[in-house]
């Protein structure tokens, strides 16, 4: 069973909310960011998301583009996160990981070799932000025989209609971007974001996640009863910046926004 | 077109899940306008009174001697605006005013596309919003200045390159903010469908006269057709009636830059690596780990690291042929047709020029070539007097 929908599987046992983080590879470089996918593990993070750095990265903010823009600088490419993504799986670390990246990332390494070595380091999931549904075939034809990484769906507070349709198929969950344009516009959702995720959530056969513009568990305080989880990408980005990419930062960020999923209430401190 | 949005296996639609919806209102508006007479009427209507169309097909008779065949110019640089760029616009913005939109945005590269934008905006009173990068903004500064007179809003974008493939990012990017009340006006024949099907019909305009100004002048078709090609929008147009006309030899020209074997240059087709930005499937320049590379060109216009994805189909089916024009070259056309003619081109233009010099040398005299004259080069004079200074 693919690690995602095994997590997935056992949170919804316990009745418990996931937390999802984004943290670009190759940030501060490789070994801290094998460093980071571990120590978030320890804190209870329940599935990383791991940022492929692309040139162009039209559904980012500026948070994660200065990020990729970086991580591209210090050499970073998708052979050499392959290559870690062997390493930390070697080592034991069994978190579910998801690669985030652009479309033409996986065209220029070979839809069927992409496919593969996703299969034979690891990756358990892939979220394409500039391939809607529609051009969605090649690659999933790609990745179903396998029997390795799985597409997550993104849908977004516009999808209306086409809800159904994505969601027909989907596996693991669902990723609920909570606003309209790019990651990072913190704590700005869309105006009908309860109506929107609830209709989602009516659609859905597996957990909806929102994720684009979440801090603190307090962001998702108004629609806890709605969603199954969190994803925070740039605040984390941030935050590991702010903090060097403190290893404790880092831990002590996600073990108590996790805590506060876990005990279900939204009170949590910021500390900024 | 085969699968929908597609061009054999270019095009498509390579965007966020949150532009979808906008995508496909879209493409259904546009499709209903050019049913509605109403529409075409008021389309002609501005193009003839306010851009000033038809444009001269202007028989350039010292340059045909010089040159060695007949050359005829389409001159898109007498439009309002100085360049063809507002043909376009004009089609775009009344189609937003269809969809009941009240902002427009848009990217510019050379700033001739914002300008017509802003134009546009400005006769039909919409907000204006226009993302040019930081290094165009430092080369065409008389172009932003005409933007902001025009009552646009110039957004300097610092990504990446600073250039018109970092504009276009920050234009999909907050166009997937706003898509609810914005039009995003693309400018090149680029994009996601159905941009590069509404960008082709509305500047088939410059092919649909020229084929007929063409016919009056000779009493045939003519033996080639070029333009340069950056995106490929004067080229789709100059191309479009022409397409169906196998005899017709059709030719884009991209920028080489300092020359292709320097890697600074902007012809997609000449690396031809199928790759996605942007929301289409084409050609494009990128490095070994599938990142863009910086296209270059001393011409603002051209200096983009993909092209339209219609062009990459008719590279591919051998229809039109894509060659490439170093800045030196496009200089040296630009400079000769100022003196020979009396016509300052855009420099874009001028890579068309300078390819059609090479080509007349294949050509008898009695041959004749339809060149795009894309826009007028008032906006270069800076960049030329900069260029003679080395």
């Amino acid at each position: 069973m693919n690690r995602i929908e095994e997590k997935m599987a056992l949170l919804q046992k316990k009745k418990e909310k996931a937390f999802i983080t984004y943290l670009t590879a190759g940030l501060p470089d490789l070994d801290g960011t094998k460093a980071l996918i571990k120590a978030q593990e320890e804190a209870g993070v329940d599935v990383v998301e791991l940022g492929i750095p692309f040139s162009d990265p039209i559904a980012d903010g500026p948070v994660i583009q200065e990020a990729s823009y970086q991580s591209i600088c210090r050499g970073t490419n998708l052979r050499s996160v392959f290559a870690l993504m062997k390493e930390i799986r070697e080592e034991g670390v069994e978190i579910p990981v998801i690669f985030m990246m652009y479309y033409n990332t996986i065209l220029n390494y070979g839809i069927e070799a992409f496919a593969a070595k996703c299969r034979e380091t690891g990756v358990d999931g892939l979220i394409v932000p500039d391939l809607p549904f529609e051009e969605q075939e090649e690659l999933r034809s790609a990745l179903e025989p396998l029997e390795g990484a799985i597409l997550i769906q993104l849908v977004s507070p516009v999808s209306k209609e086409r809800v159904p349709m994505i969601l027909k198929n989907a596996r693991g969950f669902v990723y609920c971007v909570s606003s309209m344009g790019v990651t990072g516009q913190a704590g700005i959702f869309h105006q009908e974001i309860l109506k929107y995720l609830s209709y989602v959530k009516e659609n859905a056969k597996i957990p909806v996640m929102m994720g684009f513009g979440i801090r603190t568990p307090n962001d998702i305080a108004p629609m806890k009863d709605i969603i199954d989880g969190a994803i925070v990408g740039s605040y984390f980005i941030r935050l590991l910046e702010e903090h060097e990419y403190s290893i404790g930062a880092a831990k002590e960020y996600c073990r108590n926004f996790k805590q506060e999923l876990v005990l279900g209430g939204c009170c949590y401190e910021d500390n900024d | 077109m085969d699968k929908k949005g597609y061009y054999g296996k270019f095009g498509g639609q390579f965007i966020a899940e949150s532009l979808m919806n906008a995508l496909e209102e879209l493409d259904k508006a546009f499709e209903s306008a050019l049913k509605d007479p109403a529409f075409i009427k008021e389309c002609q209507y501005y193009l003839k009174e306010y851009v000033g169309r038809e444009t001269p097909l202007y028989y350039a008779k010292r340059l045909s001697a010089e040159y060695g065949a007949r050359i005829y110019l389409k001159r898109e640089d007498l439009n309002h605006t100085g360049a063809h760029k507002i043909n376009n616009v004009i089609g775009q913005i009344l189609l937003a005013k269809r969809m009941g939109k009240k902002k427009v945005i848009a990217e510019t590269g050379a700033g001739q596309h914002g300008v017509a934008t802003a134009t546009g905006a400005a006769l039909f009173d919409m907000e204006c919003t226009v993302f040019m990068g930081e290094e165009d903004m430092k080369r065409q500064a008389l172009n932003v200045m005409r933007m902001e007179m025009l009552g646009a809003k110039v957004v300097s974008v610092r990504s990446g390159s600073n250039t018109l493939k970092d504009a276009t990012n920050e234009a999909i990017r907050t166009w997937a903010k706003m898509a609810e009340d914005t039009m995003y006006v693309i400018g090149s024949a680029v994009g996601p469908y159905p941009y590069p099907k509404i960008v082709k019909e509305f500047q088939s305009v410059i092919s649909r006269e020229a084929k007929k100004q063409f016919f009056e002048a000779e009493h045939r078709l003519p033996d080639v057709v070029m333009a340069c090609v950056g995106g490929g929008s004067n080229s789709i147009g100059m191309f479009a009636d022409f397409i169906e006309e196998k005899g017709v030899e059709l030719i884009g020209v991209e920028a080489a830059g300092k020359g292709i074997e320097t890697g600074e240059h902007a012809a997609a087709m000449e690396e031809g690596r199928l790759g996605t930005l942007h929301g289409m499937k084409s050609y494009l320049l990128q490095d070994e780990d599938g990142n863009i590379k910086l296209a270059h060109s001393i011409s603002a216009g051209l200096d983009y690291p993909g092209v339209g994805p219609e062009h990459a189909y008719l590279k591919d089916t051998k229809r039109a042929e894509y060659v490439s024009i170093t800045d030196t070259e496009a200089m040296d056309a630009l400079l000769e047709l100022c003196r020979l003619e009396g016509i300052i081109p855009a420099i874009e233009s001028a890579h068309a020029l300078a390819y059609a010099k090479k080509k007349a040398k294949t050509m008898t005299k009695e041959q004749a070539m339809i060149v795009c004259l894309s826009g007028r080069g008032d906006k270069d004079v800076q960049t030329v007097a900069d260029y003679l200074l080395q």
